[in-house]
């Protein structure tokens, strides 16, 4: 559940529309080049350089276990005009999950999932949603990052040097 | 760190060229040829390793081989064209994090920015 006034940031993804609390995005930004990482997830689009970073960007479209049904086919191609990148901030890692329509929301009220369920109209998969608001009288899922994050195969957000422990190592073999 | 640039179909990835023994170009040696999943060059064996299956890409008409050598082993890689070898400061190679594979072996271990688009720098400790 979600408190009075807690901001959200809304996206569409797959033709549902989510959101995430606005504590986990560190900024949104327009989807700059990316270049493909063969053996990676299949969900990773990619990985663009952001301010010095490789950052692993998600495309939850083509994450099965994200959709309480059939994967939705992309709109548009891989790569749908106007889409964003959401970079979250996640323990000691830094990652980006792609979405269209990206905008501030501060709900009107909530429709808790337990009760209502996620809204009929909406294919997001009742494990990653930890609560259904309302914008507009429209349904927006609020997404659990931990669920979500977990499931993607990000490392738990920890206390901070976490990432270095667990062996990001360095490229040029130093 | 000096890089050879390379491209694997549509894909553009670098080697650090001081693992670079040879560049061989099987249409200018007579003492190549592949044999399944080697190559013979010169009367050794080389286990040859496919970037184009790696990166789901098509295989180009005339492939080149690049004969590395890691610290375990030597192998082949092929590669549709080599394009210029250029110093790249390690400063500017951002690591890849680990999380984004499904297994602890990759064969890309960094990132750097090439003109319009990123381009990898491949892993020859975890291919090799």
């Amino acid at each position: 559940m979600i408190g009075p006034g807690a901001w959200l940031i809304s996206f569409r993804v797959g033709g549902a529309e989510a959101a995430l609390p606005l504590g986990v995005v560190r900024e949104v930004v327009a989807r700059p080049p990316l270049v493909r990482v063969p053996g990676s997830h299949s969900f990773v689009s990619g990985v663009a350089l952001h301010g010095g970073v490789a950052l692993p960007v998600y495309d939850l479209r083509q994450f099965g276990p994200f959709w309480s049904g059939p994967r939705p086919a992309p709109e548009g191609g891989l790569a749908a005009p106007g889409e964003h990148l959401i970079v979250c901030d996640w323990g000691e890692a830094r990652l980006a999950l792609l979405g269209e329509r990206v905008d501030l929301l501060e709900p009107d009220g909530t429709d808790p999932a337990g009760r209502a369920g996620p809204d009929r109209r909406c294919a997001v998969s009742r494990e990653f949603v930890s609560d259904v608001v309302r914008r507009d009288d429209e349904p927006v899922v609020l997404l659990d990052p931990d669920r979500l994050f977990a499931s993607l195969g990000v490392p738990a957000a920890g206390p901070p040097g976490a990432m270095e422990e667990a062996g990001e190592d360095d490229p040029a073999g130093r | 760190m000096k890089l050879l640039m390379v491209s694997v179909g549509k894909a553009r990835y670098a080697v650090q060229a001081d693992v670079v023994m040879r560049i061989l170009d099987p249409a200018q040696e007579a003492d190549f040829h592949l044999e399944g999943s080697q190559a013979v060059f010169r009367g050794e064996r080389f286990p040859l390793i496919d970037l184009h299956a790696a990166g789901e890409e098509g295989r180009g008409l005339s492939p080149l081989y690049l004969l590395l050598e890691g610290a375990r082993r030597r192998a082949m890689v092929s590669v549709d064209g080599t394009e210029a070898i250029r110093e790249v400061p390690a400063a500017d190679i951002a690591p890849l994090p680990p999380f984004i594979f499904p297994r602890p072996g990759r064969a890309f271990r960094g990132v750097f920015s090439d003109g319009q688009a990123p381009r990898l720098l491949l892993d020859q400790d975890g291919i090799l």
